[in-house]
């Protein structure tokens, strides 16, 4: 096998990445490091497009005959795969340019954020139950210490919290996984998609709904989500742009991915997966008008986000899934660019509560422009990416002549307007900003806003040539739901 | 740098106008995902009201470009400037709606540039926009997936439902942006606190998009909206309700619009009054009634920002708002006076201006439907609208000046001067020339929507079945009237006795203070209250609706954000019972639900 | 007497009771206790639980481990070595969390001189 069309190195190399640690440390280049490391895998990424455009990319590493990791390379992981490595390359850039605390810079959050990039790829990529799990709890830990790393009262708290519902959502899937193997014999998940239909009816049902609590627990879907806004709350808003735009989006690939491949009837997981997409996004957005710390707020919109992309995967027809990829990419772009902004403002004026961010669009005007700009883009207006990715979801449920869900979609989205522009007036607000924001009066490096003008300048982009992406989405929809090519792709050559 | 900004800018407000001069026949596609593209052409209706933006950006712009540039709204001005060109020259739903957000959170994000923007009335203003333009998504969607297709094209396939689900979706959406009852209140909210120039530009120009979407219902609904429930006396059953609802605005709206005290309010309710008109004719959806609506957009948009230019003027030169606080001005402001006189006119629908032409026709295209009921309604309404025209010319510029600022103000400068120039003239030779506006504005559009066109013997005349009058006749009779009446008070000038200030009173050895409101029209409209019917419409607002909505919507906020305040432990236990519910349940049905 | 728990059947009802008897004891100090400590101790306990099901019905009474040495050079006769390798995995990467989870706790202790998970949920903001 040519050695860069690997998809193991999405894995390895952030992996040896982070455990030479200590010499990048003496010879002063983590910054270099966790910037060019992800940088690399990008362009190694975006270069495999047009290989896995013919076919996807299978790499077996193997143990003994047997036993083997498999990596399952289609066009979906791929995107994802891209998707991941860009979002951390643009936090890594932020956190080296911008001036950053301490407790962001360092060896800790340079191994951290590395593993969890291996985490979300190995996710993402992985063909097998078992290094699910294991790339699960990678993503897991790292994200737990990530959120606890500012080591002060609330980012620990913010760490208990998601440590404990972290393991209990793991030792579901790990139940899962065991009653998998023991019914079937099989961890690789072609081979046990294909068997998975001569399990008895019940213990079907117990296995799928103990991986959808589990995974449902990690994706942040609707009864299993309430911890996500103390997470976010807790965590630094650099860190919770990562969980938001990385982590989420992995979960809610493999929950997809899972119910693709095992539950062989489409029907029965549609009406799962769009139930709890649309209780997630109505009860989120809901929840979010009340909200008075930006974080909170941020959090609760990602979480309406992440509802509205699971009704739209969740319905299984090849329009709204694509739609749904690319809703993927420009929520990832979108929550980047307003928790960035949230970090900026945060040091700005030392809180992210309501009431003091009063007129802080005079302290930091850009910073309050680009959140006008991510406003907008999560809200799906137009010219922005959010409006193109919203109506091509729409749209597939027009096609499909379903209205209820676009009715859903479009009140929630007036609910979602309902708080975003509260707190843009509020950005906006005449009066004199709080006290506190003139303590410190050192603007920030103009290099620190580059990253979120690119991002910014991408959402329009995709807004006004959403073409570009066309056929990465479609192809990455198809592979997505294609069960039957997947199971033939892959015990072909596994046999 | 300065300069050159300013001058961008100005240029960038001339845009609408080379659009129209030079955009022909051609079209323009952009391909956006899945087969889908926008496509761009002009039509003649977009051609229309093409034509509104281009004579009233520049008119806007050049007071706006005044001072130190405040580059952040000439940023977004342009942006406000795309998206109507964007939406008026969309081909198909898709470049409408993009058009149509775009013009939306611009024009919110010059909304709360004003110092006096309440968090409601930006939040009602953006929210209520949004919810239009949300309709307007669900409607054309509905209308995908009904035809498979974007374009803005006729409905005639699809069944009775779909076409009244796509009929009514779309026309809320425009009914809220034209500020149809009960879903006008972010329009007095809005005028009342945008900047004072934007307050124009939300008046003249925004709300006529709103128009432009109710005149591409008969387009996609062809025989005049007849051809979605068959007709009604002598006009479109569908358009009967819609007709009733434009009625209804224009009455209350108007009783509104007299009890009011700020004068942007005033002209805000107004706004929607007249829009009002504008509704039931496209209702009628006759030819002389739809050729009215047109005129009377036309008329309505100079009016408009004649007014709210020279509004905007006062209050830059006096601070001031109120009627109680101004007064005396026709001295010190006299170019404002003229203004706000020819506007008043105009808006009032007397001749010799074009509004009256416009009324004109569109109670002919009522008397031609035989819906004398709504007619009637309309006659209030018009009549009743005169008092308020009255109050605008009386309140800040007869009477005794009552505010120090309104004492020493002049005249505003060249620059809102000249729009308002422009905009007197143009009304004046539209109400001598209403043949040309017939021939030359109206009439295209009416033959675009399928309607035969009204037709003029001559620029000067306006001639429907029902009798028509000559303008420049009319036009030589009133201003020769006007001046001999000017000249004479002119001669008599110094031999009239002027009364002294107010403050020379006293009555029952009383003198009156400062804040005693002697002013003439002081409290006007407020008698209003106790006349019965109308007194319990004033009385009442959609506030309190909208307030309850609000807080039941907070308080399920605050339901549904409580679940999440809770320790892991319940967390765990939340996704434990779920587990155990639903195998449970799994178990009794033998297998998936 | 007592070779009838040899028979694989009875022997994995009785590893099945057995685990889930010892998940059920983690639940419930999972969701009872309020020390930090015990909550993770209680987390521990069920992961355990889950393991000991796992190995204990992959293999069957009379398996010998697989480990190939002089003697044996097929997988005849033995236990599963899948689960057993898992099993190692999951074990290892459970202490991890567990150690985090502890380092966690204490700092936490540290901090605010409290370990109780209830004080956990009064976010400040």
């Amino acid at each position: 096998m040519e050695f860069s069309a690997s998809p193991v190195w999405f894995i390895a190399l952030p992996l040896l990445a982070a455990f030479s640690a200590p010499l990048w440390t003496r010879w002063h280049l983590l910054d270099h490091l966790l910037f060019g490391v992800p940088l690399v895998l990008l362009i190694l990424a975006l270069g495999l497009f047009p290989t896995v455009h013919e076919a996807p990319l299978l790499e077996t590493i193997v143990i003994a005959p047997p036993l083997g990791i498999h990596l399952h390379l289609d066009s979906a992981s791929l995107l994802l795969v891209t998707l991941f490595c860009f979002a951390v390359t643009l936090v890594a850039a932020f956190l080296w340019l911008g001036a950053t605390d301490s407790h962001l810079r360092g060896r800790r959050p340079f191994v951290l954020i590395l593993l969890l990039l291996v985490g979300g790829n190995g996710l993402v990529l992985t063909g097998d139950l078992f290094n699910l799990y294991v790339f699960l709890e990678i993503a897991g830990v790292s994200a737990y210490v990530l959120s606890a790393l500012r080591d002060d009262r609330p980012a620990l708290e913010a760490g208990l919290k998601y440590l404990i519902i972290g393991s209990v959502a793991a030792l579901f899937f790990l139940l899962a996984v065991v009653l998998v193997y023991l019914q079937t014999g099989q961890l690789n998940l072609a081979a046990v998609a294909r068997e998975f239909a001569a399990i008895p009816p019940a213990m079907q049902g117990l296995i799928a709904l103990l991986m959808l609590i589990g995974l449902g627990i990690k994706s942040e879907l609707f009864p299993f989500n309430f911890w996500v806004p103390d997470v976010y709350r807790g965590s630094d808003p650099a860190v919770t742009a990562l969980f938001s735009g990385l982590l989420v989006k992995a979960f809610l690939f493999v929950l997809v991915h899972l119910a693709v491949l095992i539950w062989a009837d489409p029907a029965v997981a549609r009406v799962w997966l769009m139930t709890l997409g649309a209780l997630t996004l109505i009860v989120a957005e809901l929840a979010a008008l009340r909200q008075d710390d930006m974080r909170r707020m941020l959090a609760y919109s990602s979480l309406g986000q992440i509802g509205l992309i699971m009704l739209a995967l969740g319905f299984f027809s090849e329009t709204t899934t694509a739609g749904a990829f690319f809703h993927m990419i420009n929520h990832t772009l979108v929550k980047l660019l307003l928790f960035l902004v949230a970090a900026l403002l945060l040091r700005r004026c030392l809180s992210l509560r309501l009431e003091d961010l009063a007129g802080a669009a005079r302290v930091s005007p850009l910073a309050a422009g680009l959140f006008v700009v991510g406003a907008l883009g999560v809200l799906g207006l137009p010219p922005f990416g959010g409006f193109m990715s919203k109506l091509w979801m729409l749209q597939g449920f027009a096609e499909a002549q379903r209205i209820w869900p676009i009715a859903l979609i479009l009140f929630a989205a007036l609910i979602e307007a309902g708080y975003y522009f509260r707190w843009i007036r509020v950005l906006y607000a005449p009066v004199a900003p709080a006290a506190s924001a003139d303590t410190k009066t050192t603007p920030e490096p103009w290099a620190a806003y580059a990253p979120l003008l690119l991002i910014a300048g991408l959402m329009l982009l995709l807004g006004v040539a959403p073409f570009l992406l066309e056929t990465s989405v479609v192809e990455a929809a198809h592979a997505l739901l294609d069960r039957d090519l997947t199971l033939q792709s892959v015990l072909g050559v596994a046999q | 740098m300065n300069l050159i900004l300013k001058l961008l800018f100005l240029a960038v407000s001339l845009t609408p106008a080379l659009t129209l001069l030079t955009w022909g026949d051609g079209t323009l596609a952009w391909p956006l995902f899945g087969g889908f593209e926008l496509l761009f052409e002009l039509g003649p209706l977009s051609a229309f009201f093409l034509l509104l933006l281009a004579l009233g950006t520049p008119l806007v712009a050049l007071p706006m470009a005044r001072g130190t540039p405040d580059r952040a709204a000439y940023g977004l001005f342009a942006l406000l400037l795309l998206g109507m060109q964007m939406l008026l020259l969309a081909g198909d739903f898709l470049g409408l709606f993009i058009g149509w957000e775009v013009m939306t959170w611009s024009s919110y994000l010059l909304l709360i540039r004003s110092t006096r923007t309440t968090l409601e009335g930006a939040q009602t203003y953006i929210l209520f926009n949004l919810a239009s333009a949300f309709l307007l998504l669900a409607g054309m969607l509905v209308f995908y997936s009904l035809t498979g297709d974007f374009r803005i094209a006729p409905l005639t396939e699809a069944s009775a439902a779909g076409r009244w689900a796509v009929f009514i979706l779309l026309g809320l959406a425009f009914l809220i942006k034209v500020g149809a009852l009960p879903l006008h209140r972010w329009i007095p909210l809005g005028y009342d606190q945008a900047p004072d120039l934007f307050s124009a530009v939300l008046a003249g120009l925004i709300s006529k998009m709103g128009l432009y979407g109710l005149l591409l219902l008969p387009t996609l609904f062809p025989d005049a909206l007849a051809g979605l429930s068959g007709r009604l006396l002598n006009g479109p059953a569908a358009g009967y309700g819609l007709a009733w609802i434009g009625a209804i605005t224009a009455v209350v709206a108007t009783f509104k619009a007299i009890s009011q005290q700020d004068i942007k309010r005033l002209l805000a309710y107004s706004s929607i009054a007249q829009l009002g008109y504008v509704v039931t004719a496209i209702g009628v959806g006759s030819s002389l009634a739809v050729g009215g609506a047109i005129f009377q957009t036309l008329v309505h948009t100079l009016v408009k920002l004649l007014l709210f230019i020279t509004f905007a003027g006062i209050v830059l030169q006096t601070g001031q708002r109120r009627f109680n606080d101004l007064g005396h001005l026709i001295d010190r402001m006299p170019m404002a006076f003229f203004a706000v006189l020819i506007g008043i006119i105009g808006l009032a629908g007397m001749p010799p201006l074009p509004g009256f032409a416009a009324k004109y026709l569109m109670f002919v295209g009522l008397i031609d439907a035989r819906w004398l009921l709504l007619l009637a309604a309309m006659m209030l309404s018009s009549t009743a609208a005169f008092i308020y025209c009255y109050r605008l010319i009386y309140g800040p510029f007869l009477g005794h000046a009552n505010s120090p600022e309104a004492r020493t103000a002049t005249e505003a400068p060249w620059s809102y001067l000249v729009p308002q120039v422009v905009l007197m003239g143009l009304l004046v030779l539209l109400g001598i020339f209403p043949g040309f506006a017939i021939e030359v504005i109206v009439d295209p559009v009416l033959m675009t929507l399928g309607l035969t066109p009204i037709g003029a013997p001559s620029w000067g005349e306006l001639a429907t079945p029902y009798g028509g009058y000559d303008g420049v006749v009319l036009m030589t009779v009133f201003g020769g009237a006007f001046v001999i009446v000017t000249a004479l008070f002119w001669l008599a000038r110094g031999q009239m006795r002027r009364a002294g200030s107010p403050y020379d009173l006293s009555f029952a050895g009383e003198v009156p203070t400062a804040d005693t409101p002697l002013h003439y029209g002081a409290g006007m409209g407020r008698e209003l209250r106790r006349i019965p019917l109308i007194g319990w419409i004033l009385a009442h607002t959609t506030a309190g609706v909208q307030a309850g909505l609000t807080r039941q919507t907070l308080a399920a906020a605050g339901l549904l954000g409580g679940l999440y305040r809770r320790d892991p432990q319940t967390w765990t236990l939340l996704a434990v019972l779920v587990l155990v519910v639903a195998s449970t349940l799994l178990a009794l049905n033998g297998g998936w639900f | 007497m007592l070779e009838f728990l040899d028979s694989p059947s009875v022997l994995h009802g009785l590893h099945t009771i057995g685990s889930l008897t010892l998940f059920a004891v983690g639940l419930y100090g999972l969701l009872g206790k309020r020390h930090l400590l015990k909550v993770f101790i209680s987390l521990a306990l069920m992961e355990l639980a889950v393991y000991l099901l796992f190995i204990a019905l992959a293999t069957t009474p009379g398996e010998t481990a697989p480990i190939l040495s002089d003697g044996l050079t097929a997988f005849v006769g033995m236990a599963d070595p899948v689960p057993q390798a898992l099993t190692l995995t999951a074990i290892v990467i459970g202490m991890a969390v567990l150690a985090l989870g502890v380092s966690l706790a204490i700092r936490y202790h540290r901090l605010s001189a409290s370990a109780d998970i209830r004080t956990l949920a009064d976010a400040k903001d």
